[in-house]
């Protein structure tokens, strides 16, 4: 071999990188959901596996077919369009007829995510944003809440369908008499069929964490200022705790604290504007469940505070190295100083 | 105990040639390069047909940042003509026909023990020797620490050596402990201070321990070991783990009264002042899945790259880059016919299989980047306005900060080229700042002559 016959590529550094690429992440990602969709199969029968199915299919088609169609690289490899698929059924009713994931994904795919340039380009979450389109098309459908499987031990149901604890909340019950706490955690009520179990979130939550895939920041601050808020303005008929312990478990507080909130292109970057989103987050959705017209306010919530992420970068970003607190003081000072004279 | 810094990676060490270093037999024919340093580039001083002797002069130039350069080996100038440098331009440097008999040249004689407390004796024989830093920059030493006469309070040598596959320092560490030692002494004397610091990586215990088992306050060098994290030997960061100093943006580590020099200086300080040996040899490692072999070798400057592959059992595969120094901030050759110079701490013979680039990087945003800056940078945010061709955004966010040690492209996932964009950002800076500068002395010309 001559070393004349040889030819080199060039390219500036670094010549390694680190093996987990995004594609690696988006597995992750939907290992995670594996819980929540096993207990979403558990309470409302194989029904949730037809819908998972017509969902992820429609969410790859129209990424795949937009792409085409617009002459751009394919992306479905990403899979990023299958977690799409899986977060919009986690957020529909079980009673969902199967075109709605049809229609969800379209919007949640094209409009939201591929109009903007696709991936890490959206601007919100686009499962959320597909949930927010059918929620005020269809409100009567996306509040239809199926009967689970499985109950508290001793309640007894009729008709096909029931309120949800937070429904109940709202109108001024006592849920901690029907659902006992471990009844709630575990995913034994009514609701979404990603959001009832805080037990399948939270494991999916500590492996997204145990591979890096996202930071404590946004979840923690999220929960946190939920958990905060609500015992100290409790409500009449409930012990502060209890209040807040309704308040933390029932509605999508875990499955929108840990996967939608944290969603990467419609979240800050910075580490402390990620807590500040948190903090809004979960200020946010408990205004909204206390004042506003509907029992759950996550989803307006986090898209809110989507529409802030790029803000909150601009404010939040670290200090320069090398330089003190007090050298900025001093530049400030200086550039005013030099405003006036310009003035004068 | 070492400060922190933020930031940084834990990339795959791959430090594998854990085998003795080899000493290879310098090759038949030896190229010098006239350009081993930052500064002035050496002319030739001798001419074709000359005899030299090993270590003897054979390039200098009385420019005063300037690093003599000299033969490695001992044998007949053949040619003087511009050779391919490592770095990629066509550079003159002189060719030498080996005699293998390394008759040494005796210019150098070892410094006398009043000389050895002489700052200005060591300044001289520094420059004489034609010592720079080894660890990759090759900035002339002499001139480093006499600059910081006055300034600097803290030296520090540098054996972190954290970038993947190198351990050249390590292997220094351990078959020459007491010398480096000795040259860190040199140079902490050349400055006038009582006391240097020598931050080291935990990963190499075995040598901290035997550093530390020869009594360094002897010397007046305190050992420090520090953090397995990359990168944890770039200037800064050795200068804010050991004092807790931040050098601030644009300034120099003289600035916050710090100099630092590299493991492998120190043993060449301490060759150039107790043996009178100038700097023609290194140890180097060879790496990456093209080789046969990944050896750690003790070379001689000048060696052409082919002739080190051979030394390593050849190519098992086609290499399709050739990195010089660590993989991380390494720069990249484009030929085998190009030599090692002083500062060469690796030679990486990558395939495919080192290669992770894809063909559309798209940015998720995901702010890995941002974890991992050593600078508490927004490469992110960086990358989007360097597209946009955004100067005054990118100057906002601090781009001219980036020390390019490539920290956030390893961990992007989305493979984007970031450092690669800041690299370019940085050149097209410098080439509107010479442009301005330019104009603006056209401007002034015109206004004298009206």
């Amino acid at each position: 071999m001559k070393a004349r016959e040889i030819t080199f590529d060039a390219s500036y550094q670094p010549q390694v990188r680190t093996k987990t690429g995004t594609s690696n992440i988006m597995l992750d990602v939907i290992i995670a959901l594996v819980p929540a969709m096993a207990v979403g199969v558990w309470q409302f029968g194989a029904r949730v596996l037809a819908l998972l199915a017509v969902s992820v299919a429609s969410a790859v088609f129209f990424e795949w077919a937009y792409r085409k169609l617009m002459k751009k690289p394919d992306s479905i490899g990403d899979l990023s369009a299958c977690i799409t698929g899986i977060l919009l059924v986690l957020c529909l009713p079980a009673s969902a007829p199967l075109w709605m994931p049809v229609v969800g994904t379209f919007f949640a795919i094209v409009v939201v995510k591929q109009l903007y340039g696709g991936l890490g380009k959206n601007f919100v979450n686009p499962a959320l944003a597909g949930r927010a389109f059918l929620f005020f098309s269809w409100t009567k459908l996306m509040t239809d809440w199926a009967i689970p499987n499985a109950l508290p031990a001793g309640m007894a149901v009729d008709g096909v369908s029931m309120a949800t604890p937070l429904s109940l909340m709202k109108a001024g019950e006592v849920v901690s008499a029907s659902y006992g706490y471990a009844d709630m955690f575990i995913g034994r009520m009514p609701g979404s069929i990603g959001e009832i179990s805080a037990l399948a979130l939270l494991i999916g939550g500590i492996y997204l964490l145990a591979k890096k895939v996202i930071s404590w920041r946004i979840p923690v601050a999220y929960i946190g200022t939920v958990a905060v808020l609500t015992v100290v303005f409790g409500k009449a008929g409930y012990s502060n705790v209890d209040w807040m312990m309704c308040n933390l478990l029932s509605g999508g507080l875990f499955l929108g604290a840990i996967f939608m909130a944290t969603d990467y292109s419609s979240s800050p970057v910075t580490l402390n504007g990620q807590l500040l989103y948190g903090f809004g987050c979960g200020a946010l959705t408990v205004l909204i469940r206390y004042f506003g017209g509907f029992p759950e306010g996550v989803t307006f919530a986090i898209l809110i505070m989507n529409l802030c992420a790029w803000a909150i970068d601009k404010a939040t970003r670290k200090p320069q190295f090398g330089v003190t607190k007090a050298d900025v003081k001093a530049a400030k000072k200086a550039a005013k100083a030099a405003k006036k004279e310009a003035k004068a | 105990m070492p400060y922190k810094f933020r930031g940084g990676v834990h990339p795959n060490y791959m430090k594998a040639p854990q085998e003795e270093v080899v000493v290879i037999t310098p090759p038949k024919e030896v190229v010098v390069p006239m350009a081993q340093h930052i500064g002035a580039p050496c002319q030739p001083i001798v001419a074709v047909g000359d005899y030299v002797k090993m270590g003897q002069k054979v390039g200098d130039n009385t420019a005063p940042l300037c690093a003599p350069v000299h033969s490695p080996v001992s044998g007949k100038v053949i040619k003087i003509e511009p050779r391919l440098h490592p770095l990629g331009d066509l550079i003159p440097a002189v060719v030498i026909e080996n005699d293998f008999q390394d008759t040494p040249c005796t210019d150098l004689a070892p410094l006398t023990e009043e000389e050895l407390k002489d700052p200005n004796a060591i300044f001289a024989r520094l420059r004489e020797a034609g010592i720079v830093g080894m660890g990759g920059a090759m900035f002339p030493t002499a001139f480093k620490l006499k600059g910081g006469i006055g300034k600097v309070d803290t030296l520090i040598c540098n054996g972190a050596e954290c970038e993947p596959y190198l351990n050249g320092d390590h292997w220094t560490m351990k078959l020459h402990p007491e010398e480096i030692l000795k040259g860190i002494e040199i140079a902490r004397v050349a400055c006038g201070l009582d006391k240097a610091y020598y931050g080291i990586e935990k990963n190499k215990q075995d040598a901290i321990d035997l550093l530390n088992s020869l009594n360094p306050a002897k010397y007046g060098v305190e050992i420090v070991p520090e953090d397995v994290k990359y990168p944890q030997g770039a200037e800064k960061m050795q200068i804010k783990a050991i004092t807790n100093r931040e050098v601030p943006p644009g300034k120099l580590p003289a600035d916050v009264g710090c100099n630092v020099i590299s493991t492998q200086t120190a043993y060449a300080i301490y060759r150039a002042c107790y043996e009178g040996v100038p700097c023609y040899e290194r140890i180097l490692t060879v790496g990456g899945t093209a080789v046969n072999k990944p050896y750690n070798l003790q070379c001689r400057i000048g060696t052409s790259f082919q002739y080190i592959a051979e030394q390593c059992g050849g190519f098992v595969r086609t290499p399709r880059k050739i990195v010089l120094g660590g993989p991380m901030m390494g720069l990249i050759c484009t030929g085998l016919e190009a030599v090692n110079v002083k500062g060469t701490a690796g030679i990486l013979f990558f395939t495919e299989e080192e290669d992770r680039t894809v063909e559309n990087p798209v940015c998720i945003r995901c702010g890995k980047c941002i974890t991992v800056c050593p600078m508490g940078l927004e490469p992110v945010y960086m990358h989007n306005y360097f597209k946009k061709g955004d100067f005054e955004n990118m100057k906002k966010y601090h781009i001219l900060d980036c020390f390019e040690c490539g920290s956030c492209s390893y961990n992007c996932p989305g493979r984007l080229p970031l450092t690669h964009s800041f690299k370019t950002a940085k050149l097209l800076f410098a080439a509107k700042a010479a442009e301005e500068k330019a104009r603006a002395e056209a401007a002034k010309k015109e206004a004298e002559n009206k």
